[in-house]
């Protein structure tokens, strides 16, 4: 087991070292992660230490694995996999070094996240992966700046977890995970807060506009899928081991179910192929994170009913993240192959994946985006359905107040879901299976691609028909039941007595019925076909008489202006609409006040002059001094 | 008031086809600049039939087109709507698709065979072409009609104007989903039609005028029933038109849809209902100076519903104007019956005629008895214009209100 | 007084009986698909605007086509015989060949040629299953009295 888990690190390590042959480079991650998958597999039945160095009295460098992080490394060992594969092939385009060593080398700050068991190695692992991930996004984008937005965000997750640690190291006197149960609320509001940073809830995604359009597809799909899984596996580890608060368990709940509404409505006007799926993740994490916190409410209250919803909740979100993490990487790997082959930015300008670029992406992008829209028997639909069953029973809390959050909360999700669908209908309608109006895509190299994303579209279909399957892998049996006819364990119950049910194999069963009988009697009658174009008022629709994506959003962007501060300018031979998330307005002010604040300070102390320095290395210095003297 | 209604190219030179206070008239274009005295002189002289084409751009903007062959407006003709979603930017009219170029066709042609060209250029105002052209026809070989024959075509003009304002109300009622109301009114459209055969034998009083005379006159036994027929048409509209303004769905409809300013209907060179909507009062009605002229009616929002109760009240006076007429037919009909004959077979001719969408003009030049150059000059065309500028800023679902309220063809504007 | 739409009217008899005898001579045979209901597209490729007139003037009360089952399309996918209005000019030539590949079979088509003596036009293309052709401007019941015929509707005696 650890040889397996020392394996892993080495395959990454190696890929990193031999990042100037870039393909080979990709290789050994997709080896890498081959192996980290396996871990992950045999974790799932074991709890052990990997590893323990004690560093000084009471604190140690452990590494340690169980079933919740065998969970994790699975899922995002799969997601990694893809992404190597789909590197390999994406690497004969864009043969950039600093990708595969940054790549390499925040996968090994992954596994060492997802391993650890105290405050120290959780953090060494969190800055690699951070750290490296800023490293992948060099060289691409307008300004340094924006992407040096992400590494602020990242560094601010980072300082709110150091000082979650700090606090819990001076109450408990241990950065080990055991020593959690020991913690204050304020251990809790900071640690949770740290990890709410990089899932990329509101008001924490502002440094997404604007550089998620130009890095490279790797990373994206690397920002939006795994790192954000590492702010999911954080909060699941440590709300089962500190002690609950329900002021601050509503507190995420709301914040969680408004997150999800804001990324579903800015989706839905997102016009940039890829900042659709980026809001998407905003969603997404957004109902995770509502999961999380109702569990913990559940859990908090106590009582047969309750606990039962608590262990659904926790189901809900494991599905949730399951889900997000395969579909969005599909999404993200059809997405940037449309894009690279297309050599576009728009959705409107990405059209007809299907028959212009090839069959499998637009596959990858019509099954991604249905199952975010929560299209049976898909994997999404299975999440989605648990977390609205969870906020819907509400009503078995005692306390009205949390009834009514929690309600709210169900209302928000909702329009989120509603939202959500509505861009995705944009991107399979107008991106995978619209006309191509005879676009011509360059030929790329796509054999490892293609397998990669047959591979995932196959997982997500295969993991909403097999969900039985995988509630009993993650560790929930009894949530399944058998009712009505249906044999157990197919069916999946949200309460006891049953409130709400589903069974999506049985679906899938019967969608399969339901199309051979069809399909056998429609090959035997053969019709004659006669194929004509469509009706336009008898004259050939031309290419600038087609409905545009942006049209397809605009009549929401009109009824909604309220929240997208729609804004129209109109001259005679131009018009335009424009649409704002007012959001990241607290992002923007505070990007140019540090630009405003560091240009003074720059000016101020790099004047050239030697003695204005040397003023600065004795303030420095002394400083410094008296704080180590305090210390003492 | 003063409109320019047509640019005539002659032998010598430009001329300008004017309309002044319910007259035509026919100044010379040299000497100061046209542009500044008329403002449509420029649409008129280019005489696009793609009218209003500049093209919009933007992101996601693109070029809606509805035609030229559409169930919604039968006719043949093309609507380019750039938009960007729901919102109409701009709104290109084009109307070649029905182009027959019959003012061409008319050449060497007999007058009362291009006549029956003119009749058919837009048979819904067939009456209103026959008399425009007949009456330019006169003017050229000096031909002057007996009072019957002019007080016929009179009344036969008001009976068309009654069954085209019936069918704008019906096109109106139905867009708007009333269909209780818009049956009705179809009924009374089917009537009015029916009472036009009563009286001239045909259903859009085609083949009754000639140069001069009329091919037949109504036989004087119908004529109190036809009387009867118009007045319980009045009566029943009256009822109708009443009930139908309590439906608050309905006039919220029509209401600012669509809105023309004063000034702006004077730049496009309107005339008729639509010009009236807006509050101007116009001379239309001395267009002929004998018999009773009918009063003006004006509106003054300028709104799709304001037009829409200007030809209410049109139909309700022609309405009375017929049955008055008519039932003291006594004291008339029995004129002159004078036969005409032709003096000259030269000359050259203009008239006007209160179509019921405006002022439409024919200019004829014959020469040995036969048509050399017509031009004609339909309420239509300025019609197309100022609904291509009314559609700038609505919606989708407006469109039907504005095109129409303003009660344009395309055969009318594309001759 | 405020009456109720629903009943307005309700006691006027608008819908006239007429047999509709229709003169046209049918250049076909028909067939008895469309006994039940017919579907009729009607195109302008160039009419004076009469027959456009007859053709709103048809679905008024007083002919009350519905109940014989005839109806006016808003498609011509969804029609079972194409009315083409006025005499052809050659803008419409190319849309109305579009349209007539629009229409399912069976189908019929009908040509009203209201002013066939106009000089220097365009000429109806072939047209396919064209049924009846007509010169001048029928009325609506002379309309209506054709499209029976074409159907093999039973009409109602008067």
């Amino acid at each position: 087991m650890k040889f397996l888990f020392i394996i892993t690190l080495l395959l990454y390590a190696s890929g990193a070292v031999f990042s100037s042959k870039v393909r080979l480079s990709y290789i050994f991650s997709f080896a890498g992660s081959v192996s980290a998958f396996l871990t992950g597999c045999y974790a799932l039945t074991r709890t052990l230490v990997l590893w323990s160095f004690p560093l000084s009295h009471n604190v140690a460098l452990t590494l340690y694995i169980d079933h919740l992080s065998g969970i994790f490394i699975i899922i995002a060992a799969l997601s990694w996999m893809a992404l190597a594969l789909y590197s390999i092939d994406y690497s004969k385009l864009y043969p950039k070094k600093r990708l595969s060593v940054g790549f390499n080398i925040s996968l090994i700050g992954m596994m060492l996240i997802l391993t650890a068991h105290d405050g120290i190695t959780l953090l060494i692992g969190w800055e690699v992966m951070t750290i490296f991930a800023f490293l992948m996004m060099q060289g691409t984008g307008k300004s340094f700046e924006r992407s040096f937005r992400f590494l602020a965000f990242g560094e601010l997750s980072t300082v709110c977890l150091v000082i979650g640690f700090a606090a819990l190291y001076s109450s408990a006197g241990s950065l080990s995970f055991d020593a959690m149960h020991s913690g204050s609320l304020f251990v809790l509001i900071l640690l949770s807060l740290g990890f709410i940073i990089k899932m990329d809830i509101v008001p924490f995604h502002g440094w997404m506009r604007g550089i998620y359009g130009d890095i490279p597809d790797n990373t994206a799909a690397l920002l939006s899928a795994p790192v954000t899984l590492m702010g999911v596996y954080g909060l699941e580890r440590i709300i089962p081991l500190l002690p609950g608060n329900q002021m601050w368990e509503i507190i995420i709940i709301l914040l969680g179910a408004f997150s999800a509404f804001w990324g579903g409505l800015q989706a839905a006007a997102a016009d940039k192929i890829r900042l659709l799926p980026a809001y998407s993740t905003v969603e997404n994490n957004g109902m995770i994170l509502t999961a999380i916190g109702f569990y913990a409410l559940a859990e908090g209250f106590g009582g047969k009913s309750l606990h039962y919803l608590a262990t659904f909740a926790l189901a809900a979100s494991i599905v949730l993240v399951i889900s997000h993490t395969l579909s969005k990487t599909l999404l993200f790997m059809s997405v940037g192959h449309a894009k690279e082959a297309y050599n576009v930015h728009t959705i409107d300008e990405a059209r007809g994946v299907w028959s212009g670029v090839g069959r499998i992406p637009a596959l990858g992008i019509v099954i991604s985006a249905l199952s975010f829209s929560a299209f049976p028997p898909l994997i999404g639909f299975a999440g989605e359905w648990m977390i609205l069953e969870t906020l819907f029973q509400s009503y078995r809390f005692p306390s009205i107040a949390i009834a009514f959050f929690s309600a709210l909360a169900g209302i928000l999700i909702a329009l989120a879901i509603g939202l959500i669908s509505f861009a995705m209908i944009k991107l399979i309608g107008y991106t995978a299976l619209g006309y191509d109006h005879g676009r011509k895509s360059r030929p790329i190299p796509n054999r490892l691609m293609h397998i990669a994303e047959v591979g995932l579209e196959s997982l997500i279909v295969l993991g909403g028909i097999g969900l039985p399957l995988i509630i009993v892998l993650i560790g929930f049996p009894q949530l399944l039941i058998g009712l009505l006819g249906i044999p157990a364990p197919l069916v999946l119950a949200s309460g006891i007595p049953a409130f709400g049910v589903i069974s999506p194999t049985f679906i899938g069963i019967i969608m399969l019925v339901l199309l051979i009988i069809p399909i056998l009697i429609f090959l035997k009658n053969k019709k004659k076909v006669r194929k004509v174009d469509s009706w336009n008022g008898g004259i050939k629709l031309k290419e600038t008489e087609f409905f545009t994506a942006p049209a397809y959003s605009q009549i929401l962007e009109h009824i909604l202006r309220g929240f997208y501060r729609t804004r129209e300018t109109k001259t005679k031979t131009q018009s335009s609409i424009k649409v704002e998330d007012i959001l990241i307005r607290p992002t923007e002010a505070l990007t140019r006040l540090v630009r405003k604040v560091g240009e003074k300070v720059a000016l101020i102390l790099m004047n050239g002059k030697i003695s204005a320095y040397v003023t600065y290395i004795l303030i420095l210095f002394i400083t410094v001094f008296i704080i180590g003297m305090l210390v003492r | 008031m003063k409109v320019l209604i047509g640019i005539i190219a002659t032998d010598e030179g430009e001329r300008l086809f004017i309309l002044n206070n319910g007259q035509p008239v026919l100044v010379k274009a040299d000497g100061d600049n046209p542009e500044r005295i008329y403002s449509n002189y420029s649409i008129l002289k280019q005489h696009p039939s793609k009218i209003n084409d500049e093209p919009m751009k933007g992101p996601g903007v693109f070029r809606f087109r509805y035609g030229p062959v559409t169930a919604g407006v039968r006719e043949a003709g093309c609507f380019h709507l750039y938009t960007y979603g729901e919102k109409i930017l701009r709104a290109t009219i084009d109307i070649s698709w029905k182009q027959r170029e019959i003012g061409k066709a008319m050449q060497n042609m007999p007058p009362e065979s291009a006549l029956s060209m003119a009749e058919r250029v837009c048979s819904n105002f067939a009456m209103s072409h026959s008399v425009a052209f007949s009456r330019a026809v006169e003017m050229s070989l000096n031909i002057s009609p007996s009072l019957l024959t002019k007080n016929w075509r009179m009344l036969l003009i008001e009976s068309e104007r009654i069954y085209n304002h019936l069918y704008v109300i019906y096109k109106l009622a139905s867009a708007a989903a009333q269909r209780v109301l818009a049956a009705h009114v179809s009924a009374l459209f089917e009537d009015a039609l029916r009472l036009n055969e009563n009286i001239t034998g045909s259903r859009y009083l085609m083949g009754i005028n000639n140069i001069g005379k009329l091919n037949r006159t109504p036989a004087i036994a119908n004529i109190q029933k036809i009387a009867n027929g118009y007045g319980k048409l009045a009566e029943h509209f009256t009822e109708l038109y009443k009930h139908s303004l309590t439906n608050y769905n309905y006039l919220d409809r029509l209401h600012s849809t669509g809105t023309l300013t004063p000034a702006q209907a004077g730049e496009l060179g309107l005339t008729g209902p639509s010009l009236r909507a807006c509050g101007v009062t116009d001379d239309m009605n001395d267009t002929t100076k004998h018999l009773i002229s009918l009063p003006v009616i004006t509106q003054k929002e300028g709104d799709a519903l304001a037009r829409m109760e200007v030809r209410a009240e049109e139909i309700v006076n022609s309405c009375q104007y017929l049955v008055n007429h008519l039932r003291a037919s006594d004291s008339w009909y029995e004129t002159e019956k004078k036969e005409n004959e032709f003096t000259k077979a030269d000359g050259k001719g203009y008239a006007v005629a209160n179509s019921p969408s405006g002022a439409l003009g024919y200019y004829v030049e014959v020469k040995d008895g036969k048509m050399q150059h017509v031009g004609i000059f339909t309420p239509s065309y300025p019609g197309m214009h100022a609904v291509s500028h009314m559609l700038e800023g609505l919606i989708f679902t407006d469109f039907p209100f504005v095109f129409d309220s303003f009660g344009v063809h395309f055969a009318d504007a594309a001759c | 007084m405020i009456r109720w739409w629903p009943l307005y009217g309700l006691k006027r008899k608008l819908t006239e009986r007429k047999e509709y005898v229709s003169s046209v001579k049918l250049r076909l045979s028909t067939t008895a698909v469309f006994k039940r209901s017919l579907f009729v597209y009607v195109i302008d490729v160039g009419s004076s605007n009469a027959l456009n007139f007859e053709i709103s003037a048809l679905e008024a009360p007083q002919y009350n086509i519905h109940r014989f089952g005839i109806y006016l399309t808003d498609s011509p996918r969804h029609a079972d015989v194409l009315l083409i209005l006025g005499h052809p000019v050659q803008a419409m030539m190319d849309p109305l060949k579009e349209t007539i590949s629009q229409l399912p079979r069976p189908f019929y088509t009908i040509t009203i040629d209201d002013n066939p003596d106009f000089p220097d036009l365009g000429e109806y293309p072939a047209l396919p299953n064209h049924i009846a052709a007509i010169t001048g401007v029928p009325s609506p019941s002379e309309i209506l009295g054709l499209l029976l015929d074409v159907a093999k509707i039973k009409r109602k005696r008067s």
